[in-house]
């Protein structure tokens, strides 16, 4: 049996999506830049990221977009189809730190879902989305 | 001293190509799945992803955009494989600013996927911190083997004049 997808008919604007939590550590990033064959230093290097003048090696900010479509995916269900995802990067985020995704849904045209996303480290905003999720009716 | 010479402005609108070598593959899928700790069962188990009404097993959304298996070339000295343009820009950190990404459908593991990326445009603007960077804008369309566009991936970088020391 697989997870119930929602209709649009059970979705509210205003609501929240369940809260994402994820640490990344450096076999994390390791283990990402492997998997989208990203080899760059920055992100498991850490006297490259020193000589760079940064506080230690960087999560990659793309992961931030896996991150913000899983969230949505995670709380639609399985036959939802992210159609739109758009990310700014408000802030670099180190190897070690815990990141917080939020998402409350801002509007619903026709089939689609659009979500409003945030990802904290602590009070620090790191990237926020805005992504458009169609679902069945 | 602007940032943006003509010898800049003269990359804006080149393009590039990197054909597909070979599907996306299963292998890609699970393996990116792991890494971003996703235990959704649409990436590991055909059952599950075929009740769901795919064929089989699907990508992640945003895997397409993220990865770099279109490369092939020995690491530059950042290590990196994946496109760049080895813009004429010295003396800069480079920091992403943003994506767009769009999608048209769900990629699947038999998907050959090749990239094309476009540079857009590239504009100097102020920086909070003094002085000014540069945005730079470009586009890659993910296309399957029968040409369609699977996705496409506006993307933002800026580079930063780095601190004297």
């Amino acid at each position: 049996m697989i997870k119930p997808t929602k209709s649009v008919a059970m979705v509210l604007a205003g609501e929240s999506l369940p809260v994402l939590e994820r640490t990344f550590t450096t076999v994390d990033l390791m283990a990402y830049g492997a998997a989208t064959w990203d080899w760059h230093r920055v992100h498991y290097d850490i006297d490259f990221a020193w000589a760079m003048k940064l506080p230690n090696v960087v999560i990659d900010g793309q992961a931030f977009g896996a991150l913000f479509a899983r969230a949505v995916v995670d709380w639609a269900g399985p036959q939802a189809f992210v159609a739109r995802l758009s990310f700014k990067m408000k802030s670099m985020a180190f190897a070690g730190e815990t990141l917080r995704m939020q998402g409350e849904v801002t509007q619903i045209r026709s089939s689609t879902v659009i979500v409003a996303q945030r990802l904290t480290s602590g009070r620090r905003l790191v990237s926020e989305a805005e992504t458009e999720v169609r679902l069945p009716f | 001293m602007a940032l943006l010479t003509d010898e800049l402005k003269a990359w804006i609108g080149r393009e590039v190509h990197y054909p597909a070598r070979e599907e996306l593959g299963r292998a890609s899928i699970r393996y990116f799945a792991l890494a971003m700790g996703d235990e959704n069962p649409l990436y590991l188990d055909d059952a599950y992803a075929q009740e769901a009404g795919h064929p089989s097993v699907i990508a992640p959304p945003t895997l397409v955009c993220e990865t770099c298996q279109y490369a092939h070339r020995r690491p530059d000295p950042n290590g990196y494989i994946g496109h760049e343009w080895q813009l004429p820009i010295t003396d800069c950190r480079m920091i992403r600013a943003g994506n767009e990404y769009q999608f048209m459908r769900t990629v699947l593991p038999e998907d050959r996927i090749s990239v094309t990326w476009t540079l857009e445009d590239i504009v100097e603007r102020p920086s909070s911190r003094g002085g000014t960077q540069l945005f730079v804008s470009s586009v890659a369309r993910y296309k399957d083997a029968a040409g369609e566009v699977v996705a496409i991936n506006c993307e933002t970088v800026v580079y930063q004049p780095m601190e004297k020391a």
